[in-house]
């Protein structure tokens, strides 16, 4: 218990070293309520491990799986990470795209959005499977399924961004005949980039879902997170179940983190955050 | 002044007329607006909410496209005229590109439709920024400028180009009055040196004094022309003007015509 008590102090440390270094002088206000959450929320997780073995794994537990095996956890982490980029850009690109156009052409929404908002309504839990048998055990269905969820928040949030350009801005482009081409260069694509960057901040945390949900039901092929979880819990081996769930959650919190960074760096003159549609 | 039928030069806008909204329930917006602009001449046109002014502003800047009537611009449709870049507008909002610096923003009218830009008298964007008294902002991004210097970065980029007409929207309207002030004598003073012909949409009747030639007061319900006054105030105007008894004999009948139009007496 003790020996536990100072790990989860080390973390709550290095967490507070990190926020200092990035917000200095604002002192223990910014750090400890969060850090005594976390370090609440931990000795809960670790007084009910203990009391219950057979429900959750002590923290301790998880720590040491990941420690035993790092190789076996850093390959399935990466495969999981290569089916996040690579079906989510595919979703990002292709969800931006068909916003270009259509808020070009507007019957173009008119024709297709009901048939996407069809497709997004369907569960992915339930479509994930039907792709397996189309697709195989392989990665395609990993990359589709991880697509489809991220298509459709980029669609609408990228949609909305190149139509909300500042009106008098287009006034003053039409008065000068600016060609489709010059407006979206020179207002549209940088005037959308805020709502582009809100559907990212959904759409990320998302992706991960979709490539954990399409290693659930493509058990063929046992590599990623998400398999590992669905195979560790029907083997009762609990850390590995948890130790999946954390790194699932680390990638969460890397994609999100390196967005936030991203959108600093490219977004500092808009003045607020919008919120995603 | 005389009205005078020669599509040569300026702005030239023959029984306009526009309406909005179902047909079972059009609202007349314009109705019949005749008014020439002359090269190099001073228009302000000023009237009560819903006389149609920014509507007929919108008109010339072929922005909106007349029911009736018709708009030439130095002789020239208004779509070959926006197609040959003669018109630079000033919206109501500064509406600059947040993530362009003040130079760049400046300089949009030479990176769109490039087409004309050849044989053109383009300005020096950084001398141009000088004299609007902006020569120290040029690389910086519009928030960090404040509202009267935005708007004054606004209408060095409506200049920059050369137009041969300027259309401006109430363009100060968004400003404290003191700054107004300053930027109204600002913009006269550029304009002195540099005339063009200027459709000037206000709602401030010394403001449309001082700066205009003529004053074209409209009345709404429909949106009509009730009456051009003629500004017979020597040129280059300054501030002292304000005080004089010319400026205000001006001023009452500017009032005494828009209250007329709205209704009163």
């Amino acid at each position: 218990m003790s020996e536990n008590m100072t790990e989860t102090e080390a973390v709550a440390s290095v967490a507070a070293v990190a926020t200092k270094r990035r917000k200095p002088g604002l002192g223990w206000r910014i750090w400890l309520p969060p850090a005594i959450t976390f370090i609440v929320f931990g000795a809960l997780w670790q007084v009910t491990a203990i009391a219950n073995p057979y429900v959750i794994p002590t923290i301790d537990g998880i720590v040491m799986s990941l420690i035993d095996d790092p190789q076996m956890y850093g390959i399935n982490f990466l495969v999981t990470l290569q089916e996040v980029a690579i079906g989510a850009a595919a979703g990002i690109l292709a969800g931006f795209l068909i916003a270009v156009v259509m808020a070009e052409f507007e019957i173009l929404e008119r024709a297709v959005m009901p048939l996407f908002v069809v497709i997004m309504v369907t569960p992915i839990v339930a479509i994930a499977p039907a792709l397996v048998v189309a697709f195989g055990f392989g990665m395609m269905p990993k990359y589709i399924v991880t697509a489809l969820v991220v298509f459709f928040p980029m669609l609408v949030n990228s949609l909305a961004g190149l139509r909300e350009v500042d009106p008098k801005a287009l006034d003053v482009l039409r008065t000068l005949h600016a060609s489709r081409w010059e407006i979206f260069r020179e207002l549209r694509f940088p005037g959308s980039m805020p709502f582009v960057f809100a559907g990212l901040r959904v759409s990320l945390p998302l992706a991960v879902v979709g490539a954990a949900v399409a290693e659930f039901v493509a058990a063929g092929q046992q590599a990623g997170l998400g398999s590992l979880v669905t195979i560790s819990a029907a083997q009762a081996n609990l850390p590995v179940t948890w130790a999946s769930i954390v790194l699932l959650c680390v990638l969460g919190v890397l994609l999100v983190s390196l967005l936030s960074l991203v959108r600093k760096r490219a977004l500092w003159w808009s003045d607020g955050e919008v919120v995603s549609r | 002044m005389t009205e005078t039928n020669v599509h040569d030069g300026g702005v030239s806008i023959r029984g306009v007329g526009k309406s909005f909204g179902p047909t079972d329930a059009r609202t007349t917006v314009l109705q019949d607006v005749d008014l020439n602009i002359r090269m190099g001449e001073f228009v302000s046109v000023i009237g009560p909410s819903g006389c149609g002014k920014s509507t007929l502003l919108k008109v010339v800047a072929g922005l909106l496209d007349a029911d009736e009537g018709k708009v030439t611009i130095d002789g020239e449709s208004v779509t070959a005229a926006t197609r040959n870049k003669m018109i630079g507008l000033v919206p109501q909002a500064p509406a600059l590109l947040p993530w362009r610096t003040v130079l760049d923003n400046v300089t949009l009218p030479m990176r769109v439709n490039k087409g004309t830009n050849a044989g053109r008298a383009m300005r020096d964007a950084r001398e141009l920024l000088e004299s609007f008294g902006l020569g120290h902002a040029v690389d910086k991004y519009p928030s960090q400028l404040s509202g009267g210097m935005q708007q004054r970065a606004a209408i060095a980029r409506a200049f920059v180009f050369d137009p041969s007409v300027l259309l401006m929207d109430e363009p100060f309207s968004a400003l404290d009055e003191m700054n107004r002030d300053q930027q109204r004598m600002g913009l006269l003073e550029f304009w002195q040196s540099n005339r063009k012909a200027v459709m000037f949409v206000t709602h401030s009747v010394p403001e449309a004094i001082i700066l205009s030639d003529r004053i074209v007061v409209m009345a709404a319900h429909p949106g009509r022309i009730a009456e051009i006054i003629p500004v017979d105030l020597p040129r280059p105007r300054g501030e002292e003007l304000y005080a004089t008894d010319e400026f205000r004999d001006l001023e009452a009948r500017v009032r005494t015509s828009l209250r007329r139009v709205m209704g009163g007496l």
